[in-house]
C-alpha cells in the first residue's frame, strides 16, 4: 500500500528528457506543422478501451449511446487494447483487478492516455478503510485526467473526455512519458502492492529506449529487482480439471478409439 | 479447397484448449472473468473467476455507524441500487422497532418498482447485444435514462440516490411529480409493443435463445436460483407476493411465470415483470395524494445511535432475485456483523457453470446476460 512517505511532492521537478532527437526535429520548419497535423489528428480520433473496472461503468453506456453519444466527439469503444487509445479506470480498482489493469495498460501502444473516473481512483474514495483496493490510481500508473464524483455524471464523463481531446491537440496530454521516465517509481509501487517477484510480460525498459525516453530514474532499485527474479515464461497449461472427463479420455486413448 | 480434396484430421481424443473470457471483454457482464475448456466451440468444463470487485462490505460495515452504513449500501449492486438500501433500513428498522408511515412505505414501493424497470430495460438490452442485435441495446439505454430523471427529480441522485434511511424517506415528492411519472409511464408502456416487434418476436432472437441454458425447476430449486430466472421455470415465487413487505399487500399485481426455464423464458419474464412494475406505479401515484403525513419517524440522534441487540434478516424481491440483509447487533454504536444474500452470488458462479457445459461458445454470454448476474453484487 502507498505510505504518505512514497507520494512525491507536487512541484517537483520530473527528470530532464534527454533525447536528442527532439532538437533535430525542431530546425525543420515543417516538422512543427507536421506534429501540429498529427495531434490534431490524433484527438479527434480515439479508441476507448472497454473495461468496466469499477461501479463507474454503468454510467458509461448512456454517455455511449444516444442521448450523450461519445460517439460526436470521435470516441468509440475498443475491446481489444492493442487498438486502444484511451483506458478508463472505472471506479475503485481491487488488488486482483489492479494486476490486470497495468498488463493491459503496458499491452497498449503509445500515445496512450489514462482516465480516472470516480473518486475512488483518486483517493480511495469511500473505500478508504477497506483492505482490498488499492486508493491513489496514479501510483500505480500515470494518469492523464481525473473525473472526481461518485459517480459523476455522463455529462461529467464528456466534459473530461473534451479536456483530454484538448489536451492532446495542444500536446499537453504527455502523462505517458511518465511511465518510461520514472519507471522505477511506477514498478516500485506496484511491488510493494503485489510482492517483490511482480513482473510483466511487457519489457517497459525496452519500450523506454526504443521511444527516446530512457532516462535516469527509468532504472533503479526496483527494476534491479525486477531482473532477479526474471524468469522465462511458463508454459501454458490446462487448469481446469475433470476427473470424470480425464477417466474416460485416457480410457478411451487406451482403447484406441475416438470419440 | 476442393471437398474432394478434405479430408478431416482426426484429432486425437483429448485435443482441449482454455480459453479465458474476461475480465476485459466485451461477452462479460461487467468486471467477471469466467474460464472454459473447450473442445472445438463445445465447452466442456467452465469454471468462475469472480473477485475482480471484492471491497470487502461486511468487514467495512463493521467499522461504520449505522446511519454511515447507508452510503454504502447502495454500492453493491449498481444496476439496481434501490432493494439493497430498502433491506438494510428494513433490517435497522426491525431491530429498533421503528414504525415507518404509511407514507413513505408507499414512497419505497414506488422507488422500488422504477428501479426495476430501469434494471430490467439495461439487462434485456444487454441480452440483446450478446445475440448481435445492438438497436434494442440503444432502445434500452435510451428508456431507462427517462427513469434516471424522475429518480434525480425524486432522490437528487441518477444512479445512487440514498433516499431512504431508517424509519423513513429523506424527503416528500415534488410538485407535479405523479404527473411526470405518469407521463414517463405512458411512454414506457407504448414502447413496449416496439420492443416486442424488435426482439420478443425477432426469430434471430428467438431461435438463438431458445432452448439456450435451459433449468428445470428442480436445478433451479437445488442451485439457490431465485427472481425471474426462478419464475422462469414455472414455479410462482416471489417474495413480494409470498412473503409481503412495506405495502406489497395492499397492490394488485400479476407474477408472471414462463414453463421452459431457458434464456428465452428468462428475457419473457423479464419483459412481462416491466408490465407489472408499471401496473404497481400507476396504483401507487393514484393511492399517494391520499396519504398525507409525516415521511418518517423521529429517529435517535444518528451519530449516537445504539441500536438495539439483536439479530434480523429482512429480504426484499430485487430485479435481480431475492435480496436479503442478515443483521446482527450487539448494542453498539455500529454493527456486530453484516452479511448479504445476494442473488448473484448464485446465478454467476454455481449455475452458469452448470450451464456452460455442453453449450456451445458463443452462447456462454447470452447465457451470463440472461441469468442477470450482477458482478459487484457476487464479489461485493
Amino acid at each position: 500500500m502507498t505510505h504518505i512517505d512514497q507520494v512525491p511532492t507536487p512541484g517537483a521537478p520530473l527528470p530532464v528528457e534527454i533525447g536528442v532527437k527532439a532538437g533535430a526535429a525542431r530546425t525543420n520548419p515543417f516538422a512543427r506543422v507536421f506534429d501540429e497535423l498529427v495531434r490534431f489528428a490524433q484527438s479527434r480520433s480515439l479508441f476507448m478501451l472497454h473495461y468496466c473496472t469499477g461501479c463507474g461503468a454503468v454510467e458509461l453506456p448512456p454517455a455511449m449511446t444516444s442521448r450523450f453519444d461519445m460517439e460526436r466527439l470521435g470516441i468509440q469503444p475498443m475491446v481489444s487494447p492493442r487498438q486502444a487509445d484511451i483506458l478508463l479506470i472505472t471506479g475503485y480498482v481491487s488488488v486482483k483487478t489492479l494486476k490486470r489493469v497495468i498488463l493491459t495498460y503496458e499491452q497498449m501502444n503509445s500515445p496512450k492516455y489514462v482516465i480516472g473516473i470516480c473518486s475512488c481512483t483518486v483517493n480511495g474514495g469511500m473505500y478508504w478503510q477497506s483492505y482490498a483496493t488499492a486508493k491513489k490510481l496514479n501510483d500505480y500508473m500515470p494518469v492523464d485526467i481525473y473525473i472526481a464524483g461518485c459517480m459523476p455524471r455522463p455529462e461529467a464523463v464528456i466534459e473530461g473526455l473534451r479536456g483530454l481531446i484538448e489536451n492532446i491537440r495542444t500536446g499537453r496530454a504527455d502523462a505517458w512519458k511518465d511511465y518510461y521516465r520514472r519507471y522505477d517509481y511506477y514498478l516500485g509501487n506496484q511491488q510493494r502492492l503485489f510482492g517483490a517477484d511482480w513482473q510483466t510480460s511487457t519489457d517497459v525498459i525496452a519500450e523506454a529506449r526504443h521511444y527516446d525516453l530512457f532516462g535516469p530514474a527509468t532504472l533503479g532499485a526496483h527494476t534491479a529487482l525486477l531482473e532477479q527474479h526474471q524468469r522465462p515464461l511458463e508454459a501454458l497449461e490446462m487448469r481446469i480439471e475433470i476427473p470424470e472427463l480425464m477417466r474416460r479420455r485416457s480410457r478411451s486413448d487406451q482403447d484406441g478409439t475416438a470419440q | 479447397m476442393r471437398p474432394e480434396n478434405y479430408e478431416a484430421q482426426r484429432q486425437p481424443p483429448s485435443y482441449d484448449y482454455e480459453l479465458n473470457i474476461g475480465p476485459n471483454h466485451p461477452g462479460i457482464e461487467g468486471n467477471y472473468a469466467f474460464k472454459l475448456r473447450l473442445n472445438g466451440d463445445r465447452v466442456i468444463a467452465g469454471r468462475a473467476d469472480a473477485g475482480y470487485l471484492h471491497r470487502g462490505f461486511e468487514k467495512l460495515m463493521e467499522g461504520r455507524l449505522w446511519i454511515q452504513n447507508l452510503a454504502i449500501t447502495p454500492r453493491i449492486c449498481v444496476p439496481d441500487p434501490v432493494p439493497m438500501e430498502v433491506s438494510y433500513c428494513l433490517a435497522v428498522e426491525d431491530l429498533c422497532g421503528l414504525v415507518v408511515p404509511e407514507r413513505a412505505q408507499w414512497l419505497r414501493v414506488m422507488q422500488l418498482e422504477l428501479s426495476r424497470i430501469a434494471a430490467h430495460l439495461f439487462i434485456f438490452g444487454g441480452h440483446a447485444a450478446t445475440t448481435g442485435m445492438y438497436t434494442p441495446m440503444f432502445w434500452g439505454i435510451a428508456d431507462r435514462d427517462l427513469i434516471l430523471d424522475l429518480f434525480e427529480e425524486m432522490t437528487g441522485g441518477r444512479v445512487y440516490h440514498i433516499y431512504n434511511i431508517p424509519g423513513g424517506v429523506r424527503r416528500d415528492l415534488p410538485d407535479g411529480f405523479g404527473e411526470r411519472v405518469t407521463n414517463t409511464l405512458d411512454y414506457l408502456e407504448s414502447r413496449l409493443p416496439d420492443y416486442d416487434n424488435l426482439l420478443f418476436t425477432n426469430q434471430v432472437f428467438v431461435h438463438r435463445a431458445r432452448g439456450c441454458g435451459p433449468i428445470s425447476q428442480q436445478q433451479a430449486l437445488e442451485w439457490g436460483v431465485t427472481g425471474p430466472n426462478l419464475r422462469a421455470t414455472g414455479l410462482k415465487f416471489d417474495v413480494r407476493r409470498d412473503d409481503p413487505y412495506l405495502v406489497y399487500d395492499q397492490l394488485e399485481f400479476e407474477i408472471p411465470t414462463e414453463a421452459p426455464g431457458d434464456a428465452w423464458a428468462r428475457a419473457l419474464v423479464r419483459r412481462r415483470e416491466i408490465k407489472e412494475s408499471i401496473r404497481i406505479i400507476r396504483q401507487v401515484v393514484a393511492r399517494l395524494p391520499t396519504l398525507a403525513g409525516p415521511i418518517r419517524c423521529p429517529i435517535p440522534n444518528p451519530l449516537a445511535w445504539n441500536v438495539p441487540a439483536g439479530s434480523t434478516y429482512t429480504r426484499v424481491e430485487s430485479s435481480k432475485g431475492e435480496l436479503a440483509w442478515y443483521v446482527v447487533s450487539d448494542g453498539g454504536e455500529r454493527p456486530y456483523r453484516t452479511h448479504v444474500r445476494g442473488p448473484s452470488q448464485m446465478h454467476a458462479v454455481q449455475v452458469l457453470e452448470q450451464l456452460a457445459i455442453g453449450c456451445r461458445i458463443e452462447d456462454v454470454a447470452q447465457i451470463m446476460f440472461s441469468l442477470d448476474a450482477c458482478p459487484p453484487e457476487v464479489d461485493r
